[in-house]
């Protein structure tokens, strides 16, 4: 049972970032009906900009000392010989690098807003009115600029970036099994999933948000209703921007950065179409299952199956329910 | 004078000796080709960008030593993104474009050797070094112009077996990601592992990029593992693995195989993340570039690199995926100059049959003595350690040869 916990938490840690990158998606997807295939370029991107602010801008030579490391005197004389793994040990680490972690994460969300608003101003909104499908294509041209461009700007190294929250190991006996928990990963599910709530949130509570689900419904509409329907545009793709860039910077912080963060999108797709595409809440059960679900067949049947079993699921959901899990049926009317 | 049968089959003969024999001088080219696919770009894009450099210095250093029997070479580099298919097209397309001249080609991976591999055939024959290590390639009847620039990623296991043997160790895990590279030396090593007297308590396959760290490193504490063998990473995973168990607080001792053992990779790990690579060992084919004492071939690569590639972090150290290249192109290299130095056509066959006898050949240092080809690889390698505080891996058993 003990095991049984461990391994379903551990899915629900990784579930919790699948529903952070896809809340992306279903944003754009609902405002604009617009499939984003190139929103884990986007994340790519946040962590990017991330790995920029955090790790290059601090350790140029003009950047102040404790930009790249605080360490006040009172710290130094505390870590003393702290064993490295010690929790109190992981918590100075993270207070000596919480200056570059704000500056990575306030410069990631603003430059990923500014890149976020950049596509849609320049690529999306003169193509407003068109097919949708021609929207989509430019997402999937989208794919190949952002990437080639990623490599132009911070070339293909690979490299490292500082946790967003103090890494300290966490264990505790539970039904008889001792259960490990790495602490970053439990903040960074419990950031994603309070980023995930203030969005559903946003879109029901308030104006814009209402304003979005009213795009979403029908453009026609809503443009005679008085709604600036380019500006729920541009804000949907601002949100999913901004959510790209923490997904990116929590993603970095897990795997690194390099080239390939893009590919995660590609996967989350699966998991938005399990959910429906217009469907936070559907998204967020879709993300947990495939999380869970990847978690325990790693444990139970091993890598090879841990990459087939909750995809299969996802196709099976998708002949079940062809809208997704929670998606709305859409009527065509002849 | 009138044309009868016979003067006119005369004439012809004459005419066919005469325009025939510069067809034979004309089988000396002004240049010889040998063309590459690095994945300049892509998941491997880090290595590939390291790799791409080394054939600028190969093309100096070969031909101020007089190309093959004089005749420069010239290297064609283009990017495959990692994806095999790339690399087929990128083959085709020198094949087309250098025709005869072209007499190698080199490939970024198992994937595309083996998806080349039938092309390589008659008049398209051509002998192919690359960046894999993978057993099946070692197989002369099957491969018969590919050859490996070391061991094989079995060979690579059986010496970290064996050194797991000779320090005690009793419980082993293999973690591997979910491709061909990582699956290579599995079934294998676990037979291997038995007729050491050493338990498999774990085999665990991971996604080769974005692991879900956690349940792995979850496994391994539940595993009751002594040693752990990774394989089949390159930049990511193995290093997030390690420091995983490192803050489970882990016993285990970690080994990797050569595409784990860049210092590059661990200095950057080490920077950003504290000391925790600390006892890393893992098996490797060639000497490291720093420890170029005996090694009178690296010290001519040192000097080039301070001349080409001043003011580049290339200028002071060439990364371990850049020698396993040159190794590559070293090997090509002798094959060729064997075969002219013959007396021979530098067809496939010919090279082949050079480059599968070369014997007690001295690579100048890349080895820890005269190597041979043996199933066209070279088995021999040794265990290095990596030491944080001065971001070295250093000996730590002698060179051992499988």
């Amino acid at each position: 049972m003990g095991q049984f916990v461990q391994f379903a938490i551990n899915g629900l840690m990784a579930g919790a970032i699948y529903a952070l990158i896809a809340v992306g998606i279903v944003s754009v997807y609902k405002a604009t009906k617009v499939v984003n295939f190139a929103h884990g370029y986007l994340i790519m991107f946040g962590a990017y900009f991330y790995f920029t602010f955090a790790v290059i801008v601090p350790g140029q030579p003009w950047a102040p000392t404790w930009l790249a490391s605080w360490q006040p005197a009172w710290m130094i004389e505390m870590k003393g010989d702290l064993p490295m793994f010690s929790p109190v040990a992981a918590v100075l680490d993270w207070v000596a690098n919480l200056p570059r972690i704000l500056l990575g994460l306030a410069g990631a969300l603003v430059c990923n807003a500014i890149l976020g608003r950049i596509i849609e101003r320049v690529l999306m909104r003169p193509l407003m009115g068109q097919s949708i499908f021609a929207m989509i294509m430019v997402t999937v041209g989208l794919i190949s600029i952002l990437s080639g461009a990623a490599q132009l700007i911070w070339t293909a190294d690979a490299a490292s970036v500082p946790y967003i929250a103090p890494n300290m190991p966490i264990r505790f006996e539970l039904f008889g099994t001792m259960i490990f928990l790495f602490g970053t990963d439990l903040v960074n599910m419990f950031v994603a999933l309070l980023l995930f709530g203030g969005i559903v949130a946003f879109v029901k509570f308030t104006k814009g948000g209402i304003a979005i689900r009213a795009t979403a419904e029908d453009q026609s509409t809503a443009y005679s209703m008085g709604i600036s329907v380019p500006k729920v545009f541009s804000r949907a793709w601002v949100l999913a921007s901004t959510t790209g860039a923490i997904a990116g910077a929590i993603l970095a912080t897990r795997n690194g950065i390099s080239p390939s963060l893009g590919l995660f999108g590609f996967s989350v797709l699966a998991i938005v179409l399990m959910g429906g595409l217009d469907s936070y809440v559907g998204v967020l059960i879709a993300a947990m299952v495939v999380g869970v679900l990847e978690a325990m067949t790693q444990w139970k049947m091993g890598g090879g199956w841990a990459e087939i079993v909750p995809y299969v699921t996802v196709l099976v959901v998708l002949v079940w329910r062809p809208h997704g899990l929670m998606g709305q049926k859409e009527v065509e009317r002849i | 004078m009138t044309m009868n049968r016979r003067s006119f089959l005369a004439t012809t003969a004459a005419a066919t000796a005469i325009t025939g024999t510069p067809m034979i001088l004309r089988a000396q080219p002004k240049e010889y080709v040998l063309g590459a696919s690095l994945p300049l770009t892509g998941p491997f894009a880090t290595a590939g960008q390291l790799v791409a450099p080394a054939f600028a210095m190969a093309a100096k250093l070969f031909n101020d030593e007089g190309g093959i029997a004089g005749t420069p070479i010239r290297f064609v580099t283009e990017d495959s993104g990692y994806v095999p298919q790339n690399a087929l097209n990128n083959y085709q397309r020198a094949l087309a474009s250098e025709g005869k001249n072209m007499i190698g080609y080199f490939a970024d991976s198992t994937g595309a050797m083996k998806l080349i591999a039938p092309e390589l055939k008659g008049e398209n024959a051509r002998i192919m070094g690359s960046t894999s290590f993978a057993s099946e390639l070692a197989d002369p009847a099957t491969h018969p112009y590919q050859y490996l620039s070391g061991p094989t990623y079995q060979s690579q296991f059986d010496i970290l077996l064996q050194n797991i043997k000779n320090e005690g160790g009793q419980k082993v895990a293999f973690i591997f990601s979910n491709t061909e590279f990582g699956r290579d030396p599995i079934e294998h090593g676990r037979k291997r592992a038995e007729e050491l007297g050493l338990e498999v308590v774990l085999e665990e396959s991971t996604k080769a990029e974005g692991a879900d760290i956690p349940t792995h490193v979850t496994k391994l504490a539940q595993s009751g593992a002594d040693h752990c063998i990774l394989q089949g990473y390159v930049t990511g995973v193995w290093p997030q693995l390690i420091g995983g168990a490192r803050q489970f607080g882990l016993p285990v001792k970690f080994k990797g195989t050569f595409w784990g053992m860049e210092k590059l990779i661990a200095d950057r790990i080490t920077a950003e993340a504290g000391p925790f690579l600390a006892g890393y060992e893992g098996v490797m084919p060639y000497r490291y570039f720093y420890d170029r004492e005996d090694a009178p071939r690296y010290q001519q690569y040192a000097e080039l690199s301070k001349a080409m590639f001043a003011g580049t972090p290339l200028e002071n150290y060439m990364s371990t995926w850049a020698i396993q290249t040159m190794c590559g192109l070293e090997i090509a290299m002798k094959a060729f100059r064997d075969t002219a130095e013959a007396g021979q056509e530098l067809t496939a066959d010919n090279i082949a049959e050079n480059l599968a006898g070369i014997s007690d050949w001295d690579s100048g240092g890349f080895f820890g003595g005269p190597v041979s080809m043996e199933n066209n690889a070279i088995g021999t390698g040794r265990v290095y350690g990596y030491n944080p505080e001065d971001g070295l891996f250093t000996p730590k058993s002698d060179w051992f040869t499988v």
